[in-house]
């Protein structure tokens, strides 16, 4: 999968689960300061992330570290090799 | 004691989003049954018939707030709103920690607890749920949403008693007031429809299966004719308040509360029956502090079941006699099961506002069991102020209220 699908599906999880405008989806966003994300948000964003990507991040420590968009790609993008590979 | 009055309300229904288009339409007499070929796909399931509400305008509510709300949660913050603004109340006023919210549903959200257990189960995997479904899923889920949507601090309690759930929610509500714990509750219930609903009642032989057909005869509360409930959904949500507080700050009333009472039949699991539900009455009558023949018109809980609108019928013959109106609104509304006290209730007090009784529609022949009450068999002019809401709950739960409508000048 491209950079380009990974960010597109992604701000497609955060338009649909999360109702945020388009405009306000850029890669340098906190997804908790600006997006108004909060802990339980962040459960559901797992669980869609899985679905849409097709991956398993619910044990991942990793997922913890996230606070921007631009490492919400990031790490779909290194979890997406990983499990490929 | 204080006294405590009704201040504001709001209601979503089969009839309408509001109190006033719920009104509008029992003016016009008409009704919110409708067919539900749908549910075909459900083996056992014989009863094709509902009453829905619409589900309208729900983004106006926040999503921080919304997200935890089922249908039901979103009728009853609904609701919620149009109670708060036709109290006079402003959402920052009501977060002082003496304003409160007691609200009942007969189970959590019906859809969220179908939808976790098809996702859930088949594979065994919780990794796959949305925090979301289990705030929708908690019996509280309609008290809770409702409290923080409006931002209440005050006591925050769920009654789940199902039928008899947001009456329940109105008596407790009441008793907080009365006491002196809370300035102002609000309170009542809310439903959603679902075909597991319905086959519950249908499963225990309660649910109307002969009318798939002609929907709008399915519900005929005291009919000769009738054959079992038919369900509905939506929310009544009312605020009560002191008196002195609401005369104080010049609000508008609607009605006072003169009493209440609640108490187990203590005889059957489902079975309704005469003494208990007269037993029930008497002590709201007295609770209030009114003779029989003070009371001048009664809503009835008649869900159009073989066994319940009978043993209904004659306790209110054997408490109040013969002579004193009487209609179930569930011919018009269907059932609405946990929310059905609390919308009935304010369609009771709209109704004497616009000064008429609102007839049992679908009631053609009274049935033999149901005779010796004086049933409102079409619309007609009422002078009536002080009534008695009636509401029953399998569990051989009743509960019964009795209000006062408001009049300038105060009551006697």
């Amino acid at each position: 999968m491209t950079r380009e699908e990974i960010v597109s599906k992604t701000n497609a999880v955060f338009a649909e689960s999360f109702e945020i405008e388009p405009e306000r989806l850029k890669p340098e966003a906190n997804v908790f300061l600006d997006l108004g994300l909060d802990s339980l948000d962040t459960v559901d964003l797992v669980v869609a992330i899985q679905k849409r990507f097709g991956v398993q991040i619910r044990d991942d420590d990793r997922v913890r570290a996230i606070r921007t968009l631009g490492d919400v790609y990031d790490f779909i993008e290194t979890i997406q090799k990983e499990q490929q590979g | 004691m204080k006294r405590v009055v009704i201040t504001g309300m709001g209601a979503v229904s089969p009839l309408g989003g509001t109190v006033a288009e719920q009104a509008d339409a029992l003016d016009a007499g008409r009704h919110g049954v409708r067919a539900m070929p749908e549910w075909a796909e459900y083996k056992g399931l014989r009863s094709l018939v509902a009453a829905p509400a619409e589900l309208k305008n729900e983004k106006a509510i926040p999503r921080q707030n919304r997200r935890s709300m089922s249908r039901m949660s979103i009728f009853a913050a609904q609701a919620a709103q149009e109670a708060l603004r036709d109290a006079g109340l402003v959402a920052e006023g009501v977060g002082d920690g003496r304003t409160g919210c007691v609200a009942g549903s007969t189970t959590g959200s019906a859809i969220a607890l179908s939808q976790v257990y098809e996702t859930m189960l088949p594979e065994k995997d919780f990794s796959i749920l949305q925090s979301m479904q289990f705030f929708q899923c908690l019996s509280h889920t309609v008290a809770m949403n409702v409290a923080q949507y409006l931002g209440l601090r005050g006591v925050l309690l769920s009654t789940n008693a199902a039928c008899a759930s947001s009456l329940q929610a109105i008596g407790a509500a009441f008793d907080l007031v009365r006491s002196g714990r809370q300035d102002a509750v609000f309170c009542g219930g809310a439903e959603e429809l679902h075909a597991t609903v319905t086959g519950s009642f249908d499963m225990l032989m309660a649910a109307s299966v002969r009318y798939n057909d002609r929907p709008e005869a399915a519900s005929r509360p005291f009919d000769a004719a009738r054959d079992g409930l038919v369900c509905g959904e939506g929310a009544g949500i009312v605020v009560v308040e002191d008196l002195e507080r609401a005369r104080a700050r010049g609000a508008r009333i609607h009605a006072e509360i003169l009493g209440f009472h609640t108490c187990s039949g203590g005889s059957h699991i489902s079975e309704s029956n005469r003494d208990g539900i007269a037993a029930c009455m008497r002590a709201a009558l007295a609770d209030a502090r009114c003779a029989p023949p003070e009371i001048d018109y009664v809503s009835a809980h008649a869900t159009s079941t073989i066994q319940g609108d009978g043993e209904e019928a004659a306790a209110i013959r054997n408490v109040l006699g013969e002579n004193v109106p009487v209609s179930s609104l569930k011919g018009n509304l269907g059932h609405t099961l946990g929310a059905s006290g609390a919308i009935e209730l304010v369609a009771a007090i709209e109704g004497l506002r616009r000064g008429h009784l609102y007839p049992t529609r679908n009631l053609e022949t009274v049935a033999e069991e149901c005779k010796g009450i004086r049933h409102v068999a079409a619309r007609e002019p009422t002078a009536a102020r002080t009534f008695l809401k009636n509401s029953f709950a399998f569990g051989g739960i009743n509960a019964s209220l009795v209000c006062r409508r408001w009049t300038d000048g105060g009551t006697p």
